[in-house]
């Protein structure tokens, strides 16, 4: 038992962890590219999904997909009992509070790792909700309905899209719950889920139609207080002050 | 007007030419402020400034400002972390890493164009800034880290930790600004693509590279001495250009050029 606590508190293994991390990674980075058909879908639905799916079934092209998922558990698990260890000895007296700062980054580092499996896993994508202006789509099994009230783009003269927008509306059967203008950079949020606009163009019969994705990350709030309390104190870390004997 | 900002860009790039030409000819300024280097990142601060005014938006898009940003931050790392005399062997190297880039850009189409809308964002600018921010610190790390292989020093190789600190922190405050850039304008604020996990590779490299630091200290681990630290610091830039202009030239990215 005393073996495994050092084996997890130990910097040798956050070494080894950071070594698997990368080599898994770059491998993986190169593999995607040869089996397109096997990733492309990838961040169409969220991660636990595609992983239950593909992971398993063709397990040779995604094996550096549990190298990377390994390394990042151990990463974790190496961060949790470092953190847990130096909190003991600030309680016995034995080390400073000053010293608790780089654990405070373990500690939002854990965060973004927690929260983003909740979003791997309890997430949603909804890509494709391709809706004429003055129609309606379902949006996936949410049991919304889109209403496309006006699309309005502009045009650069080269003939790229300056900036585009969409008025719409959500419908609960017939009921409106929720109306807003969405465009690139800003969603519509409703109910944990955003809109996005993805695309835009005409109909055979000279509509505008918008395409739009609904996602739900239910981390992602998590993971943007994590981060910022990461940067925040990676930032006081920065003050040799704080930094000594850290 | 366009034409002035392009004439800022040639000057800074002489300037920084005269820096190497200097340096590898084994004559040192008597300080930084009396340096080509110095008056060519004032050059290229304001051409920097006058194209941001005259596109209307952060000079970080295409290949040809990604590369003069980076030759800028290169340049800007240098001025921060190698001011003593201590470290003044690293501008050799690093007035080098500061060039290259600077004559890539020169190499390409300078012509402004108008950001996608997806780009038109202060996320955007805080992503690439600060990104390219710490790719700057971690060439700085690489000129060190020669250095320090060469001829050792304390100052050296403080500035050398300093440089992955530095170049962590600024790094991982761009990666939490291109994450909320990316939830707002695509939804996920991750996405698999050879770009994304080749920056979180950088992130873990040098995050575990800032924590080895303290190895020797508690338990030592098999032949980890200053020399290799000062050798996986100057390796970490090979990381950061795989992750640059290896993944965005070679690989299919989110973030080609």
């Amino acid at each position: 038992m005393k073996a495994l606590w050092r084996f997890l508190t130990s910097l040798k293994t956050c070494a080894w962890a950071g070594v698997a991390f990368c080599v898994a990674g770059a491998v993986g980075s190169v593999v995607m590219g040869s089996y397109p058909e096997l990733f492309a879908d990838m961040d169409a639905q969220v991660f636990a999904g595609w992983f239950a799916r593909k992971g398993i079934a063709d397990p040779a092209p995604t094996l550096w997909l549990y190298g990377l998922l390994l390394a990042t558990a151990l990463f974790a698990a190496n961060a949790a009992c470092c953190t847990f260890e130096r909190l003991v000895q600030i309680f016995r007296g034995t080390a400073t509070m000053r010293r608790l700062l780089p654990h405070v980054m373990h500690l939002a580092f854990l965060g973004v790792v927690l929260s983003h499996l909740v979003s791997a896993v309890y997430g949603d994508r909804i890509p494709g909700v391709a809706v004429p202006q003055g129609g309606f789509a379902p949006v996936g099994g949410t049991g919304w309905v889109l209403r496309l009230d006006r699309f309005d783009a502009v045009m650069a003269p080269e003939g790229y899209p300056r900036d585009f927008s969409a008025a719409v509306t959500l419908f609960r059967d017939t009921t409106p719950v929720a109306r807003g203008v969405v465009r690139t950079n800003e969603p519509l949020f409703h109910e944990g889920y955003g809109i996005y606009i993805k695309n835009f163009g005409t109909t055979p019969w000279g509509a505008p139609y918008a395409v739009f994705d609904a996602n739900r990350d239910p981390g992602a709030t998590a993971i943007l207080a994590a981060s910022l309390l990461f940067t925040a104190a990676n930032l006081l870390y920065l003050f040799p002050a704080r930094r000594n004997d850290a | 007007m366009e034409g002035v900002h392009l004439i800022l860009f040639w000057l800074a790039l002489a300037a920084y030419g005269a820096e190497t030409g200097f340096r590898l000819a084994g004559v040192a300024p008597a300080s930084w402020r009396r340096s080509p280097l110095f008056v060519g990142v004032l050059l290229h601060a304001a051409f920097l400034g006058l194209r941001w005014g005259l596109s209307g938006h952060a000079p970080m898009a295409g290949l040809f400002e990604s590369l003069t940003v980076f030759s800028f931050c290169c340049a800007v790392a240098g001025l921060i972390l190698c001011r003593s005399e201590e470290t003044a062997a690293a501008w050799k190297p690093l007035s080098i890493l500061v060039l290259l880039p600077q004559a890539g850009a020169a190499l390409i189409d300078k012509r402004m164009t108008p950001l996608y809308p997806a780009l038109d964002t202060p996320w955007f600018a805080s992503h690439v800034g600060l990104s390219f921010l710490g790719y700057g610190f971690f060439a700085a790390g690489l000129s060190f880290g020669i250095v320090f292989l060469r001829g050792g020093g304390d100052a050296v190789y403080r500035a050398a930790g300093r440089s992955a600190l530095y170049g962590f922190s600024a790094f991982s405050a761009g990666m939490v600004c291109g994450g909320i850039w990316a939830y707002y304008a695509w939804g996920p604020y991750w996405i698999w693509t050879p770009k994304e996990i080749w920056s979180v590779i950088v992130w873990i490299y040098f995050a575990t590279l800032t924590h080895l630091k303290f190895i020797p200290a508690q338990e030592g681990w098999p032949g980890w001495t200053k020399r290799l630290e000062m050798g996986a610091t100057a390796a970490g830039y090979g990381v950061v250009l795989l992750t640059f202009l290896g993944v965005s030239l070679l690989l299919r990215s989110s973030h080609s050029f």
